[in-house]
């Protein structure tokens, strides 16, 4: 779910406190947002499919091929394509209310705490990343496909890229956060 | 108690915390898990194994795409402008009624949740439609957020709505099922919010506020209110007729309902290249935070089926002499006390993995347990000190004179008939199951 949803107003366009929606070292946040784009244009291009589908199966009887295996594989790349970069506007859904108010009373804290919790998160998606490895090694060479044989194949192996190339871009953005956070957290005490 | 259900139970209590101070809730969820995992069988490579198997498999179904679908068809309908025109003709239709422009928010909301699937759209759209018009007639400003704030639950209550789908997806109900089960109590409680104004104007005017329309806004003919409401009508027709009819399943109705909603939203010119550009990113954050969110709920459940903690749990509700009502007054309470600090799909990711096989051996009905928990998770969305549908209030009307405290304080009410609906569907669950064949 969106926490922060885009309304516009006011929110957000300040210096965010909280590190997050800020240019990225080696412009890395260029990548990340190309990425998010080519996944965002993605969705738009399965309502067109699907709707086309629907529209060719129930008023023409002709249906159109493989939209079912499309999708099925287009979708988790969807995810895995855009997800530094939802990660990077702080769009990760997370409870607000302690931190928030840590954030506020003590920065320097709040801070830390925070590139502590991006820290686990880097963990996390490295782990992800590494074993999902071994997966797309063996789909390309089994030459893994989805759909009926002579009709349409979708290759699974696509899909098993996109999930070590993504989270690896989320396990890099996890640590820049994760530094900015520790930089300003240091600074912020350094001034007092 | 094993030594698995044991490790369970300590996961799941490190989870409560770390949500709590602010860890990301798909961390959260997927990295203990996969300690959890870890520790129960004792080797890390079978459990990276099995998030590496979650992140491909989980939401690897064309099913899935209904997710992004219905966001990008909600946030469509939100730009196009048709909840402003449903509450311009509520609000004529209500005038001559005491508090009418509440019932009127309340009835337009109604309307727009048949073609939306997500409370913060609801939320955006009426605190810019029907706050300043309230004000104008004179409501107070208590009264109006907390109309807008507490009426948006329709919009996941009364389908389509996200929180049918997660369920759908966790419970591996049918998606159609869910939706036919939410008409009747999404009417229910927008009826009871009809009601509950309509005895808050009575009885406490000092909440309420507000004086009649006397010739301040110009009267619409039938003609003019029929063609405000087409777009509305079309949309409902198009997307939930053709998945009730058969036509299509919910994930096609999800795309035609969005390219239905993109195509009125061009015709009316409310539109740009840009302000389309805008809502497939904001479709497409939304969609990757509950898909990812998904995956990582995935492995969690992996980890508690693994560990044995249901089977443990209702050996100990068995034991308990609990029986099956005690139990859901007891989730219930649980659901809705979390709802204070986290936001509803979490909620649902964390406890129903561990509560649906305890309903299932019950021998409850899964798709009327699936409408009491969402009532209950939506009750969050207003309740302090986080509701998301009052923060989304608050920062669409970004005015300093009313604060999170006020809208808040005007919810209450709503909380409270929230509640009573969630009463009548435990209590009559044919509520929820008489639409369904």
């Amino acid at each position: 779910m969106a926490e922060r949803f885009d309304t516009d107003t006011g929110e957000g366009q300040t210096s965010s406190p909280d590190g997050y929606n800020e240019p990225q070292a080696l412009g890395f946040h260029r990548l990340t947002g190309a990425m998010n784009a080519i996944g965002t244009g993605w969705i738009f291009v399965i309502m067109i499919l699907m709707t086309a589908d629907v529209l060719g199966r129930n008023l023409f009887n002709t249906p159109i091929r493989g939209v079912i295996e499309i999708v099925t594989l287009s979708i988790v790349s969807v995810v895995f394509i855009q997800l530094a970069d939802t990660l990077r506007t702080g769009k990760f859904t997370r409870a607000d209310a302690f931190l928030g108010a840590v954030l506020l009373r003590n920065p320097a804290a709040g801070r830390f705490l925070q590139g502590v919790f991006h820290l686990a998160g880097a963990g996390l998606l490295a782990t992800l990343c590494a074993a999902s490895w071994p997966l797309l090694v063996e789909s390309w060479q089994n030459g893994e496909y989805l759909g009926a044989i002579g009709d349409f194949q979708a290759p699974v192996w696509i899909m098993r890229a996109v999930i070590v190339f993504g989270s690896a871009c989320t396990t890099l953005t996890f640590l820049f956060l994760a530094f900015a956070d520790f930089r300003a957290a240091f600074a912020v005490k350094g001034r007092r | 108690m094993t030594e698995n259900v044991i490790i369970a139970l300590g996961c799941l209590g490190a989870m409560f915390v770390l949500i709590y101070v602010g860890m990301h809730v798909a961390v959260v969820l997927g990295g203990v898990s996969l300690i959890g995992v870890w520790l129960i069988r004792g080797d890390f490579v079978i459990a990276s194994n099995l998030l590496a198997q979650a992140a491909s498999d989980a939401i690897a179904s064309h099913v899935f795409g209904i997710v992004p679908l219905f966001v990008l068809m909600g946030f469509l309908v939100a730009v196009a402008d048709v909840g402003r025109d449903a509450f311009e003709v509520a609000h004529q239709v209500f005038r001559r009624i005491r508090g009418g422009l509440g019932i009127a928010t309340v009835a337009a909301n109604a309307v727009f949740a048949a073609i939306t699937g997500i409370s913060i759209a609801s939320a955006a759209v009426f605190t810019r439609v029907a706050v300043p018009e309230m004000l104008r007639f004179n409501y107070t400003p208590r009264f109006a957020v907390g109309v807008v704030a507490g009426s948006s639950v329709l919009g996941m209550l009364i389908p389509p709505s996200l929180l049918m789908i997660v369920y759908g997806f966790l419970s591996s109900e049918s998606i159609g099922a869910m939706f036919v089960a939410g008409i009747v109590p999404g009417m229910l409680l927008a009826l009871i919010y009809a009601a509950g104004i309509l005895a808050m104007a009575h009885f406490w005017p000092s909440f309420v506020g507000g004086r009649f329309d006397e010739g301040d806004t110009p009267l619409m003919g039938v003609g003019t209110m029929f063609v405000k409401l087409v777009p509305s009508i079309v949309l409902i027709l198009l997307c939930l007729g053709g998945i009730y009819a058969g036509f299509f399943t919910p994930t096609e109705g999800g795309a035609v309902g969005a390219a239905g909603a993109l195509v009125i939203a061009l015709l009316r010119r409310r539109l740009s290249g840009t302000g389309l550009w805008k809502v497939l990113l904001e479709t497409g954050h939304v969609t990757v935070s509950v898909s990812f969110l998904i995956i990582c709920a995935n492995i969690f459940s992996r980890m508690l089926a693994m560990s044995g903690t249901p089977q443990f749990l209702i050996q100990t509700i068995n034991e308990a002499g609990l029986g099956q009502y005690g139990f859901l007054v007891i989730y219930l309470l649980i659901v809705i006390a979390l709802g204070t600090i986290i936001d509803s799909i979490s909620i649902m990711l964390i406890c129903l993995p561990l509560v649906l096989p305890i309903a299932e051996g019950f021998g409850m009905n899964l798709i009327w347990f699936g409408i009491v928990t969402i009532v209950a998770v939506e009750i969050g969305l207003l309740t302090p000190p986080f509701g998301l549908s009052v923060y989304v209030v608050k920062s669409t009307l970004n005015d300093p004179r009313v604060s999170l405290g006020e809208i808040f304080k005007g919810s209450a009410p709503f909380v409270v008939m929230m509640l009573i609906v969630l009463t009548l569907l435990v209590a009559f669950p044919q509520l929820s199951l008489m639409l369904l064949k």
